[in-house]
């Protein structure tokens, strides 16, 4: 325990607000304008506190109370005196505070993962330019009308205007909650995720479409949600970075609890848990790569809906 | 033309004002119907107010709701006459929840001779036979006396029921023995209490028997106004011609009655049997059934009639019952072209205000494009395949859909088929089938078909369903074909 000693102010989350260095004992603390360190804090007293080397064999500070209104709380109970290892924090009045000694032990440094060469324009720009393309592939697909250009420069500015709302709203948090916007990682976060989610939907029907494959299209909200969590945890993971692994859960929970829901819903509005009650994709007959079935085969399996059905008639009966 | 026909709709006209609203009452019927030609359908003729809300729960409407047009004409003398004599014997029947006693539907019906049964529609007791654990019945008579109603016998089939009451007729209404024979343009009268106004006799004329419906009716040239069903539509000496059933929505005085032999029919069934039955829903069931049985064969008696539709052959079939309409999008702002054509019958069975079945319609869509891109051109037509057309899953008389689906090869046309079944919840072995069909053999047009058949058994329900998958086709081009088209040119120009 050797000087100088550091003062630091938190916040409620443990962050630290302040850092105020003193160079030797004793430190006195409070409103008062004669005080070593000046609390801002209209519920602390003028002369609120004050740091003394303790008594003690290896010299840990005490904090003593000088007989305050609001006096000095550790851990939620009022106390007269405590000893001010590194990690005791304090509450005076509304202001938390710990002190450390210099020869403090601190971690050794985070690997650095973030690559700094994909920050600001150049993944903005990606991100700006996927969302325009995924609008535009989606008005074309979906155009059954005579040409019109409007239509297809409308789509494209949508979908970049969409995205710019949509990332500025999380660089704005980004910014509340950690150091910088990074608007251009948001945007580019955006771009992947609609890419992956309307390229995703393509893809299952093609697949489904060309093997038969009913089912990929059946319960195709499932992979939409788990992408939509996908792009929600890297814009989290952008504004914070160490807490990756409690994001990653987080979002993993939240995935599975609206699959639940859709699940649920799916239930509710026609009976099956299914998305839909068939699939409904067609696509140019080029695409086809299993077999067609005959029309025998077919009518063999509506023969066998016949028991499925009967057997929920007689539960229901029952 | 085209617009008179689609309204396909014989509006049945009991009053069924308490239970749904009017327009559910009907849109089972009206939906079947304006399948057939969904885009000529028309909305309710404004000039008929009182048909659109058949309800007699309002006792007396507000002077504006009264049209002119619905008032009945002046009658003769001799209706005067018949209305005195006939007075006695004609009776409202009104539906009544237990709870609350207060009318849900309310009908006409008639004492037979001097006994104490009385004939009246099905789809005015139909709530009664179906749930009579909520509903019960009694009449009430020109004199305003009431008093229990007993159901003794129905059939849906040509919607006709017994009642018994606790009176006797005076033996005004005479069922004859044989079948009645009838001029047309003879002069009948037809009795009732419409709207709940209050008795009213209306005379009109005979004019022969209509085929259109599955089963026979009497077309009559008078008006018959919701309430009137079940009331008895006589000869000028009281023998009884037909039962007021109900009459076309589009039309003037177009009114259609279920003759006399039915009703003779089903007095002999009630002579026959000791006691009323506890629970009408398996007969029901059971006469569904006899129902679909000859509907399915009388619509496979003959292969299904093969048309074209662009490269590809389509299984329709026209008859008296089932009648095709088709239309066609060209000239509207899109990058295809659409042909569509559908075929329905035109007469449903009335189980229920929700439910009315043994019905059967084909629809087909032929759509191409010269112009989209084949990937635009299939989500297009995947959207029109959508699952979206087998909407309202919600119905209590039905259980979900089940669905299968696959891609078929039929003789020589591959083809994406889905076929989705529901169970009728209260009637055992009754079946609705939809199958879904759209072709898959190119990506510049596609046909897209669809078939409901309601009320089958599920041996039926297949043997539709197969019929109608295994027709389609594709026209196979043959190296001569274009000589064969340079023959019939020159075979028509000969013909010129």
């Amino acid at each position: 325990m050797s000087a100088p000693w550091t003062i630091e102010m938190l916040a409620r989350n443990g962050e630290v607000l302040h850092r105020h260095r003193a160079g030797a004992l004793p430190i006195r603390i409070g409103r008062a304008y004669d005080n070593d360190v000046i609390l801002d804090d209209e519920y602390a007293a003028p002369h609120h506190a004050v740091i003394e080397p303790g008594l003690d064999p290896d010299g840990t500070p005490v904090l003593r109370d000088l007989g305050t209104r609001n006096g000095v709380v550790l851990k939620r109970k009022r106390v007269q005196q405590v000893a001010m290892h590194g990690d005791a924090v304090v509450r005076l009045g509304h202001t938390s505070l710990r002190l450390r000694p210099s020869d403090y032990p601190v971690p050794s440094e985070l690997r650095d993962r973030t690559m700094h060469g994909w920050e600001g324009l150049l993944p903005g720009a990606v991100g700006v330019l996927l969302a325009g393309l995924v609008a535009l592939l989606v008005t074309w697909l979906l155009d059954a009308q005579p040409f019109q250009l409007l239509n297809y420069v409308l789509a494209p500015a949508a979908g970049i205007g969409v995205g710019l709302l949509w990332s500025g709203l999380w660089a704005f948090l980004n910014r509340l909650f950690g150091r910088y916007t990074r608007l251009g990682r948001h945007l580019f976060i955006f771009g992947c995720g609609m890419a992956a989610l309307v390229g995703f939907r393509l893809l299952a029907a093609l697949l489904a479409y060309a093997f038969s494959w009913e089912w990929l299209t059946r319960y195709g909200s499932h992979a939409a949600v788990a992408t939509i969590a996908g792009i929600i945890y890297f814009h989290l993971a952008t504004i914070t970075p160490p807490l990756r692994r409690r994001l990653r859960m987080l979002c993993a929970g939240a995935a599975v609890l609206a699959s639940c829901l859709v699940l649920i819903v799916n239930q509710q509005r026609h009976g099956r848990v299914a998305d839909e009650l068939y699939m409904d994709v067609l696509l140019p007959p080029q695409l086809r790569a299993s077999p067609d079935a005959t029309v025998a085969d077919y009518m063999g399996t509506v023969e066998a809906m016949r028991k499925e059905l009967d057997g929920e008639r007689e539960e229901e009966q029952k | 033309m085209k617009r008179i026909a689609a309204a396909l709709l014989l509006s049945c006209f009991a009053a069924s004002a308490g239970t749904a609203p009017p327009a559910d009452g009907t849109a089972q019927g009206s939906r079947t119907a304006t399948r057939a030609a969904p885009a000529a359908a028309p909305a309710p003729p404004p000039q008929l107010p009182l048909d659109a809300a058949p309800g007699a729960t309002p006792p007396a409407p507000a002077p504006g709701e009264t049209d002119v047009q619905d008032a009945l004409p002046p009658p003769s003398s001799a209706a005067q006459d018949l209305y005195s004599s006939a007075r006695g014997d004609l009776l409202q029947i009104r539906m009544l929840l237990k709870n609350g006693r207060t009318q849900s539907t309310v009908g006409s019906g008639f004492l037979v001779g001097d006994g104490n049964l009385v004939v009246t529609n099905y789809h005015v007791v139909s709530q009664m036979a179906l749930d009579p654990d909520v509903y019960t019945a009694e009449f009430v008579d020109t004199d305003g006396n009431s008093g229990p109603v007993e159901l003794m016998a129905v059939d849906v089939l040509h919607d006709l029921a017994v009642v018994r009451v606790n009176r006797t007729g005076s033996g005004f209404f005479k069922v004859p023995e044989q079948p009645l024979r009838l001029k047309q343009g003879q002069r009948l009268y037809s009795l009732g209490n419409p709207l709940d106004l209050g008795f009213a006799i209306s005379e009109g004329a005979y004019n022969g028997v209509v085929t259109r419906s599955f089963y026979d009716q009497l077309m009559f040239g008078g008006p018959i106004n919701s309430g009137m069903s079940g009331g008895p539509s006589v000869t000028d000496n009281g023998t009884v011609a037909g039962v007021n059933v109900s009459k076309r929505r589009d039309g003037e005085s177009v009114s259609f009655l279920v003759p006399v032999r039915y009703a003779q029919e089903l007095l002999r069934r009630v002579a026959e049997q000791p006691d009323p039955p506890q629970d009408f829903n398996p007969l029901i069931a059971e006469q569904l059934l006899v129902h679909q049985r000859a509907m399915v064969d009388r619509l496979l008696e003959d292969p299904l009639s093969i048309k074209s539709m662009g490269p590809y052959l389509v299984p329709v079939r026209e008859s008296g019952q089932l009648r095709c309409w088709g239309s066609s999008n060209v000239k509207a702002a899109t990058a295809y072209t659409s042909d569509s054509m559908s075929c329905a019958m035109e007469s449903a069975i009335y189980v229920s205000s929700q439910q009315q079945t043994g019905h059967v319609s084909m629809t087909h869509q032929y759509i191409r494009s010269d112009n989209l891109h084949p990937l635009p051109f299939s989500a297009l037509a995947g959207r029109l395949f959508g699952s979206g057309r087998l909407a309202n899953s919600a119905n209590e008389r039905m259980s979900k859909p089940v669905c299968t689906e696959g891609f078929v090869h039929t003789r020589t046309l591959p083809l994406r088929a889905v076929t989705c079944v529901r169970a009728y919840r209260k009637f055992e072995g009754l079946y609705n089938f939809t199958l879904l069909t759209a072709s898959t053999d190119a990506a510049e047009s596609s046909l897209q078909s669809r078939l409901d058949v309601s009320g089958v058994s599920y041996e039926n329900g297949m043997r539709v369903t197969r019929a109608y998958l295994g027709s389609f086709g594709r026209i196979v081009k043959r190296q001569q074909a274009p000589a064969a088209a340079a023959a019939t040119t020159t075979a028509a120009g000969g013909k010129r």
